[in-house]
C-alpha cells in the first residue's frame, strides 16, 4: 500500500501545473481518488464535513448492481447453450457468459471513460462518478448479442449526448445509460428488438435447435389471441412464475432477473441511496393500471389487458429499470411528493405502452426518459405550492 | 410554555464534549480586538499604534453608524494593528498595564434601571459599547437603536457542539441576570420571551416560571430563528431581536457597576483538547493562553483552532486572539493528509455522517471529526439531503442554483431570509458544494442592497 501512495506522489508532478500532462490532472484525480480519498480541507464554515461523498454514492449503486453481473453471466451462457444444444454444466455456461459479456464491458467503460475524460480535462473539473454507475448500467440493458461497435456507438450517444452536452453529471436532464439504450432502439433496429437477438449462439450452430423457443415473455404475451389465456400461453411457453421471477430465460443481460433487482432496491432504500418514493411509486402505478385494465378488458378484443398485473412486475425490466434507472437522482423528480407523481406515472405507462403498443414489448426504459421530460414540470409545481405556504420574510 | 422540538436539523456525533468545570486563568499579557470577525460593521481606527488606551476607550468606530464603537477589553498600550489582504483589520492588539485604568460610565443601581426611560438605557448601552451584542434578525446585524422590535428573544444555552453551558456561566450570577432581565424587559415591553432547552434543570429552576419557550431535538434547535419561523404567524416577527445568556451578563455588568465588562466564559473543547472544560479569563484573550499546554501532547497532526463553534465558526491560527462575539475554541485535526486505502468502500463503523451510507449509522458514540472534506468537488446531484436537513425548510439545493443563477427575487421566495445560519446544509452535501458559504453570501449582499 506503501508502495501505491509512492507511486502516485510521484507521479503527481507530471500532472499538476507545470507538468508534462498537466492537461490530463482530471485523469490523475480520477485513479488515485479510487485509492486514496483527498487531502482537501475546508476553507469555509462549517469546519467539519459528512463522511458520504459522490464517490461513495455513486460506488454503492454499482455494488448493487454486481449481482446482476454474476446473474447476467450465468444467464447469457445458459441461454446460449441451451439454444445451441451444449451441455450447461455451471462452469462451460458462466465462462461462455464472460466471453460474451466480458467485451461490452469492457468497450463500455473505456468509450464512457473517454468522453468523460475528454469533457472534465475541456472543463477543468474533476470526473464525476455518476459516469462509473452509467458504464455499469448500459451493459444490463442490452442484448448480448449486440456487435461492439454499436455498444460503443450507444454509450457514446448516451455520455455525450445524453449528459456531456447539458454540463455533465448533475446537470442531464435526461438518464444517460438509457438515452444511448433508446438511440440503439431506434437507430439499429434489427440488432436491438425482436426475438433472436437475446440469444448468443455458439459452435456451429446457425439457428437454434429446435427444443429451444427464443421468445421474451413479452413477445408471448403480446400475440395471445384469445382473450384470458395470456398467463396460460406464458406457462406453455415455459414461462412459470418462478422461472419470471428468477428471470433466467431469454434477455437483456442483467435485467430480467425481478429477484435481484428487489433485493437491489432493498439494499438501495435501506442505505438512503435510491428514493423508496419511487420504487414504490413505479410498483403501485405499475399495479394500479394493471389492476384497471383487467377491469375493462371483457369489453376489449385483446387478451393481454387480461393479464395479473403482477405478471407485469415480473416479465421484462420493469422492476430493473423502477430500481436503478427511474432512481437516478439527477434525471428523476427531486421532490418527495413529486417523486411519487413521477413514479407512479412511470409504472403506470409502462403497463399501457406494453399492453397498446404493438411496435414496443418492452415500454419501462422509453418510459422513463418520457418521465424524465416531465419531472422539472413536476417539482415545479409541487414547489410552487409549497412556497406559497411559506410565510414571506420581507 | 410553548416547546419547540426540532425533527429537522442534524446532531453531530462528534467527540470532544467539555466538562462543566470552570477554571480560572490567570490575567494575560496581550488582549486584542479583531474587527475582522464582527460581522458587517465597516470599521474605522480610533487609535494608533503607540496609543495609550483604557479599559471603554473606543478602538474603532463603525463607519455605518458612528455611534456604534467597539471598546477597548483591556488598559494598557496599543503595540500593534494588523492588517490581512485588502487592509483589512485583523487585530488591534493591546499590551497591558499591571495596574490597568477603566473609564468609568453611568452605573444604575436596581430601583434606577426600573425607572429609566427606554432611550436613555439605549443610550447608556451605545455609549458603553455593547449595543452590538443584541443582534436583529434576519440578517443578524445589531439593530438600528431608534427601532422597536416585534419581541426579543433571549437564548439560554447552545446545542452546537461545544458551546458554554448556561450551568457554568450563569452559576452565581442569577442576581446579575435578573438585572439584564429588567434591561430587556425595558427594550421589548411585554415581548421578552426567553428559551432554553428542555432538560435544563438548572436554568428552568433558576428562571422559575419566566422561560416562555423550551426547545428540543436536533441541533440547531437553539437557534432564536429557529423559533421565529417556527411560531411565527405574520412577517412583522422576522424582524425580532435576540442575544444570548452570556452576552446579556455583560451588558448587565456595564450598566450595574458602569465599568466596560472584560470577563468572559469560554469553552475549550475538541478531540485534540486534553482538558476540555470552561475557563473564565478575559475578552479578547490570546488563544495560545487559554490553549497553551492543554493540547493533546499525543497528537502530532496539524490542529485547527475552530473559534466559535464547530459549525458556524471560522478557523484562525493560534497566534491570534479571541473574538468580541465568540466564547469557544474547539482544536479539531486538520485532516489534511490522504484518505485510507479504498475509503470510500470501507463499511465506515467510525466515519459519522448524516446519511444511512456507512455502518457509522448504527454507532452511537461520538466519533473523531476533522476538517477534511471526504471527498472532491462535484456537481449537485439532487440527493435532497440538504433540504431534508434545513431546520427552516428550504429546499436547498434549488435556492442555491437560484442565486447562482443571479434569481434574487427567487431565492428569497424560496426562504432566503428565513435561513438561519446554522451551516448544515454545506455539512451534509456529498458533492461537497459551498451551499452556507452561497446562501449566507446572497443574504449578507441582499442586506447590503436594501439598506444602501
Amino acid at each position: 500500500m506503501k508502495l501505491l501512495k509512492k507511486f502516485f506522489e510521484s507521479q503527481r508532478r507530471h500532472f499538476v501545473e507545470g507538468g508534462k500532462f498537466a492537461r490530463l490532472y482530471p485523469f490523475f484525480e480520477s485513479i488515485e481518488s479510487i485509492f486514496y480519498a483527498p487531502e482537501h480541507v475546508t476553507r469555509h464554515s462549517p469546519n467539519v464535513r459528512d463522511s458520504l461523498d459522490v464517490k461513495r454514492y455513486m460506488t454503492l449503486v454499482i455494488i448493487a448492481l454486481l449481482p446482476h453481473y454474476a446473474f447476467g453471466l450465468y444467464n447469457v451462457g445458459y441461454q446460449s447453450h441451451l439454444a445451441s444444444g451444449l451441455p450447461v454444466t455451471l462452469l462451460a455456461v458462466v465462462l461462455t457468459g464472460l466471453k460474451v459479456v466480458a467485451p461490452l464491458v469492457v468497450v463500455t467503460y473505456a468509450v464512457g471513460f473517454f468522453w468523460e475524460t475528454l469533457f472534465a480535462v475541456i472543463r477543468k473539473h474533476e470526473i464525476s462518478e455518476g459516469l462509473f454507475v452509467t458504464c455499469a448500467l448500459f451493459p444490463l440493458t442490452i442484448p448480448p448479442t449486440l456487435p461492439l461497435w454499436q455498444v460503443a456507438l450507444g454509450i457514446s450517444f448516451g455520455i455525450v449526448i445524453g449528459k456531456e452536452i447539458f454540463g455533465g453529471t448533475g446537470r442531464n436532464f435526461l438518464n444517460p445509460a438509457l438515452t444511448g439504450r433508446a438511440f440503439l432502439y431506434f437507430a439499429y433496429p434489427a440488432q436491438n428488438s425482436g426475438d433472436a437477438v437475446w440469444t448468443v449462439l455458439r459452435g456451429t450452430q446457425a439457428t437454434t435447435v429446435d427444443a429451444f423457443t427464443g421468445a421474451t415473455p413479452l413477445s408471448v404475451a403480446a400475440v395471445v389471441e384469445k382473450s384470458g389465456d395470456v398467463q396460460t400461453a406464458l406457462t406453455h411457453a415455459g414461462y412459470t412464475i418462478s422461472k419470471l421471477f428468477f428471470g433466467n430465460y431469454p434477455g437483456s443481460i442483467g435485467g430480467t432477473s425481478t429477484l435481484l433487482s428487489l433485493v437491489g432496491a432493498v439494499f438501495l432504500i435501506i442505505l438512503g441511496i435510491a428514493s423508496y418514493r419511487i420504487i414504490l411509486g413505479c410498483v403501485l402505478g405499475l399495479l394500479a393500471s394493471g389492476f384497471f385494465l383487467n377491469l375493462v378488458a371483457n369489453q376489449s378484443p385483446m387478451p393481454f389487458l387480461s393479464l395479473n398485473p403482477f405478471y407485469h412486475l415480473l416479465i421484462g425490466g420493469a422492476m430493473f429499470g423502477f430500481a436503478y434507472m427511474a432512481t437516478d437522482p439527477v434525471s428523476a423528480a427531486h421532490m418527495p411528493g413529486a417523486k411519487w407523481v413521477f413514479g407512479f406515472a412511470i409504472g403506470a405507462l409502462t403497463v399501457l405502452i406494453r399492453v397498446f403498443n404493438p411496435a414496443f414489448p418492452e415500454g419501462v426504459g422509453l418510459v422513463i426518459i418520457f418521465m424524465n421530460l416531465f419531472a422539472p414540470l413536476l417539482d415545479h409545481i409541487e414547489i410552487k405550492y409549497r412556497l406559497r405556504k411559506r410565510i414571506s420574510n420581507v | 410554555m410553548i416547546s419547540i422540538h426540532t425533527k429537522k436539523g442534524y446532531s453531530l456525533k462528534i467527540e470532544g464534549k467539555p466538562s462543566r468545570g470552570l477554571e480560572k486563568l490567570a490575567t494575560p499579557t496581550h488582549l486584542a480586538l479583531l474587527p475582522e470577525h464582527l460581522p458587517f460593521v465597516t470599521p474605522r481606527l480610533k487609535v494608533k499604534v503607540n496609543d495609550r488606551v483604557k479599559v471603554g476607550s473606543p478602538l474603532i468606530e463603525d463607519k455605518r453608524l458612528t455611534d456604534i464603537k467597539f471598546l477597548s477589553p483591556g488598559g494598557g498600550q496599543v503595540v500593534a494593528i494588523n492588517f490581512g489582504p485588502r487592509r483589512v483589520i485583523k487585530e488591534i492588539v493591546i499590551r497591558l498595564d499591571k495596574e490597568e485604568e477603566a473609564i468609568q460610565f453611568e452605573a444604575f443601581s436596581d430601583q434606577e434601571i426600573e425607572t429609566i426611560g427606554r432611550s436613555e438605557l439605549i443610550g447608556a448601552i451605545i455609549k458603553g459599547g455593547l449595543w452590538s451584542l443584541i443582534r436583529a434578525l434576519p440578517f443578524r446585524d445589531y439593530p438600528l437603536p431608534d427601532s422597536r422590535p416585534p419581541a426579543i428573544f433571549l437564548g439560554l444555552g447552545n446545542i452546537e457542539p461545544f458551546q458554554t453551558d448556561p450551568q457554568v456561566y450563569l452559576n452565581g450570577n442569577i442576581r446579575l441576570l435578573e438585572y439584564g432581565l429588567q434591561i430587556l424587559r425595558k427594550l421589548a415591553g411585554d415581548r421578552l420571551y426567553i428559551g432554553t432547552h428542555k432538560d435544563d434543570t438548572f436554568v428552568i429552576k433558576s428562571l422559575d416560571g419566566r422561560i416562555t419557550h423550551t426547545y428540543w431535538g436536533n441541533y440547531p434547535a437553539h437557534d432564536p430563528g429557529v423559533w421565529v419561523y417556527r411560531t411565527k404567524v405574520s412577517s412583522a416577527e422576522n424582524r425580532s431581536w435576540y442575544l444570548n445568556g452570556q452576552d446579556l451578563l455583560l451588558l448587565a455588568h456595564l450598566l450595574k457597576t458602569g465599568t466596560y465588562p472584560t470577563e468572559r466564559t469560554v469553552v475549550l473543547a475538541g478531540s485534540s483538547a486534553e482538558k476540555r472544560t470552561h475557563f473564565k479569563t478575559r475578552l479578547g484573550v490570546p488563544l495560545a493562553h487559554v490553549t497553551d499546554g492543554r493540547v493533546d501532547p499525543q497528537d502530532n497532526r496539524d490542529i485547527r483552532y475552530c473559534i466559535g463553534g464547530v459549525h458556524t465558526g471560522y478557523a484562525n491560527p493560534k497566534e491570534s486572539y479571541l473574538g468580541f462575539f465568540e466564547t469557544s475554541v474547539i482544536l479539531l485535526p486538520e485532516g489534511n493528509e490522504k484518505g485510507e486505502f479504498l475509503g470510500f468502500i470501507r463499511p465506515g463503523y467510525r466515519k459519522p455522517s448524516y446519511s444511512r451510507a456507512f455502518f457509522s449509522h448504527v454507532n452511537r458514540s461520538d466519533m473523531e471529526m476533522n476538517c477534511n472534506k471526504h471527498g472532491g468537488d462535484r456537481a449537485c446531484i439532487a440527493c435532497y439531503h440538504c433540504a431534508q436537513v434545513c431546520p427552516v425548510d428550504i429546499i436547498v439545493h434549488f435556492t442555491f442554483k437560484a442565486i447562482l443563477a443571479g434569481e434574487v427575487e427567487e431565492s428569497v421566495e424560496h426562504g432566503l431570509l428565513d435561513c438561519v445560519e446554522c451551516g448544515l446544509c454545506s455539512y451534509v452535501c456529498p458533492s461537497k458544494l459551498e451551499l452556507f458559504a452561497t446562501l449566507k453570501k446572497a443574504k449578507a449582499e441582499f442586506y447590503k442592497e436594501q439598506t444602501r
